[in-house]
């Protein structure tokens, strides 16, 4: 029996040197991710600064109480747009948040697998994938042809069209990653579906559904060709009978407008529009990032 | 319990809203789209007559005068604008009757970026060729001819034309057509034409899309209303009419080449290429739709009242916002005709 003391083995360092080539590639690696997430930043960096420079001199209160001005007029605001924006995004969360909820809670909990759950999830990702136009062509025919008039419900509608889809899968999503156990020990301690549904599975998931409501708010502020069709414009207050103001069609019309002071005015509530989408991120956080059970 | 109080917050808000609405039960509240190319004299005009007159509330929007009419005959607004008017077969179609009224009246300008270069005259024989596609560059020796002591630069032309279904457009290549038998037998007059691949061309919707693009682009050229070219500070070429003057736009070119029209009793008369030494050679009436009959007499009473304002109040400011004041005896015939507004 050899004593293997006696022999050198050849071990590898084991501290690492900084021309390894395993070092090598580490580092290229990181710093190609780094780079990658940095640079994934500079659009939404460069897009804030732009609108910080080029919307921040408008800002004023008189944005948020006057209406807006006509080509030959000075000053002015869009009180109206704003008022638009909130009653037509808010009447289209009434709408879809209710709705994709209790879908997902069938496509998650109850309908699982079966065939009816099957072909409304695939229906909702192709709708993910629908061209907004096409949300605005079908409330037109839906509603405004009908009521022969542009009204604020018909801009609500195509809106809420474009929120379901989203609303319900990512509530699905986050319905699904409730842990099993959690379900499981509901069940365990008596709780009927009911009560595990809203006392435990709703409330776990509470943060997803937040999520969800807000990416799908965010995207129906910001979205300008369903309410071409059917909320059109208005220079007036807000009458939800009739057509309505919004921040995303007066940023389409005054942007390309000859009108240096309807071309402030489109910088402005740009700006407006993209802090209206930030606070309701961070309210929404606030509210669904807490703990709870 | 997160979620009720998430959708509390959405229903307040809704509520919040729907409560700010003043209660307007006795206003008449009218709503008209259509011709981006009155759209900054209507709105304005509208704006003041809504200020003066409490209980009616008039709101216009611009979409172009394709749109304008598309709208009118799906009878989703109360009223409409086009400057190309509207064709039989499309009034055959409204059932309660149309009545369109010619509004005020504007004259489409040559609008050019080019640094340095003002008062630019283009001949009858150059510009149908630019939106041809015949002629390229800007230093091309006959718009050089054309222009003695000015120096043009050997840069291409970038042709703004209209994306969308426009009365402006139709105005144009009506005159076009006029003037160019190889512009007839090419692209044509309508709302929207075929215009040749050859030229290097730019689409944008509206008159304020052109504008812009215009304004944009060095070396374009475009054609757009006056007042549009007159407020974005744009240089407008001057055009050869058909006594062979070059006449620049302004309000005693366009008076004098409205001069020639006599309006006839639908109110729809084209000046395609009009007479006289002093005419500016694009000059055209633009008109408002109106059904003949309204469902409410308030609503036709509003709509009666709106025009008068219009032919009153309204044709002061023309001039000043880069319109032509309807003549006289216009304005007594539009007056007369605005009783059919039932």
């Amino acid at each position: 029996m050899k004593n293997s003391s006696n022999e050198t083995f050849h071990l590898p360092k084991l501290e690492r040197q900084p021309f390894e080539p395993r070092a090598l590639k580490s580092i290229v690696l990181s710093s190609i991710t780094i780079l990658s997430a940095v640079f994934a930043c500079v659009p939404l960096f460069s897009v804030l600064i732009m609108l910080i420079y080029r919307g921040g001199k408008r800002l004023s209160f008189e944005l948020f109480y006057a209406l807006p001005p006509t080509a030959f007029e000075t000053g002015g605001g869009f009180g109206n747009a704003i008022l638009g924006t909130l009653f037509m995004v808010g009447l289209a969360a009434l709408i879809s948040v209710p709705f994709g909820i209790l879908a997902a809670i069938y496509l998650a909990e109850l309908g699982k697998y079966n065939k009816v759950a099957q072909i409304a999830r695939f229906c909702a990702k192709t709708m993910t994938g629908l061209p907004s136009i096409l949300a605005g062509v079908f409330a037109y025919a839906a509603v405004v042809l009908i009521m022969r008039n542009y009204s604020a419900w018909a801009g609500g509608i195509a809106l809420s069209l474009l929120m379901i889809p989203v609303v319900m899968l990512t509530a699905e999503e986050a319905i699904k990653m409730v842990p099993q156990a959690m379900k499981d020990a509901a069940f365990g301690m008596g709780c009927t579906q009911t009560q595990s549904l809203v006392k435990v599975i709703l409330p776990v998931a509470m943060p997803g559904l937040i999520t969800g409501v807000v990416l799908a708010v965010a995207r129906a502020a910001g979205e300008t060709a369903p309410l071409l069709f059917t909320a059109l414009f208005s220079d007036y207050w807000l009458r939800v009978n009739e057509p309505t103001a919004s921040l995303a069609v007066l940023i389409y019309n005054y942007s390309g407008m000859p009108f240096e002071n309807q071309i402030e005015l489109a910088w402005a509530a740009s700006l407006i529009l993209v802090l209206m989408v930030f606070i309701l991120n961070i309210i929404s956080r606030a509210i669904g990032g807490k703990k709870r059970i | 319990m997160k979620m009720k109080s998430l959708l509390q917050v959405v229903a307040t808000g809704a509520a919040v809203a729907l409560f700010v609405l003043p209660a307007a039960a006795s206003e008449v509240r009218l709503t008209g789209s259509g011709a981006s190319f009155p759209a900054p004299i209507y709105t304005t005009w509208f704006k003041q007559f809504t200020r003066a007159n409490k209980g009616i509330q008039v709101n216009y929007q611009a979409k172009g005068s394709g749109a304008g009419i598309r709208d009118f005959m799906n009878h989703t607004v109360d009223f409409a604008a086009s400057d190309a008017a509207m064709k039989d077969e499309e009034i055959a179609k409204v059932a309660e009757g149309v009545q369109l009224l010619p509004m005020t009246a504007g004259e489409i300008v040559l609008a050019y970026n080019l640094d340095g270069v003002k008062g630019l005259n283009l001949p009858r024989s150059v510009y149908p060729g630019i939106f041809l596609g015949k002629i390229k560059k800007w230093n091309d020796p006959a718009i050089v001819a054309a222009n003695p002591g000015v120096t043009l630069p050997d840069e291409e032309i970038t042709v703004v034309t209209r994306a969308d279904s426009s009365g402006t457009t139709f105005v144009f290549t009506k005159h076009l057509c006029a003037i160019s038998p190889d512009f007839e037998s090419g692209p044509g007059t309508g709302k929207t034409v075929n215009w040749p691949s050859e030229a290097k061309m730019v689409k944008a919707p509206k008159n304020d899309g052109v504008t812009a693009t215009i304004k944009q682009t060095p070396g374009a050229i475009g054609y757009i209303e006056y007042g549009f070219a007159r407020m974005s500070k744009l240089e407008m070429a001057s055009l050869e009419n058909k006594e062979g003057h070059f006449v620049a736009p302004g309000l005693e070119g366009g008076q004098a080449a409205l001069a020639n029209a006599v309006i006839p009793e639908n109110m729809i008369v084209w000046l395609p290429d009009p007479a006289g030494v002093d005419s500016y050679p694009m000059a055209t009436y633009t008109w408002m739709m109106f059904y003949k009959k309204y469902d409410s007499p308030e609503k036709a009473e509003a709509l009666r009242k709106m025009v008068i304002y219009c032919l009153d109040e309204g044709q002061k400011i023309a001039d000043k916002a880069g319109y032509i004041p309807l003549p006289a005896n216009v304005v007594e015939k539009v007056r007369a005709a605005s009783a059919n507004i039932q």
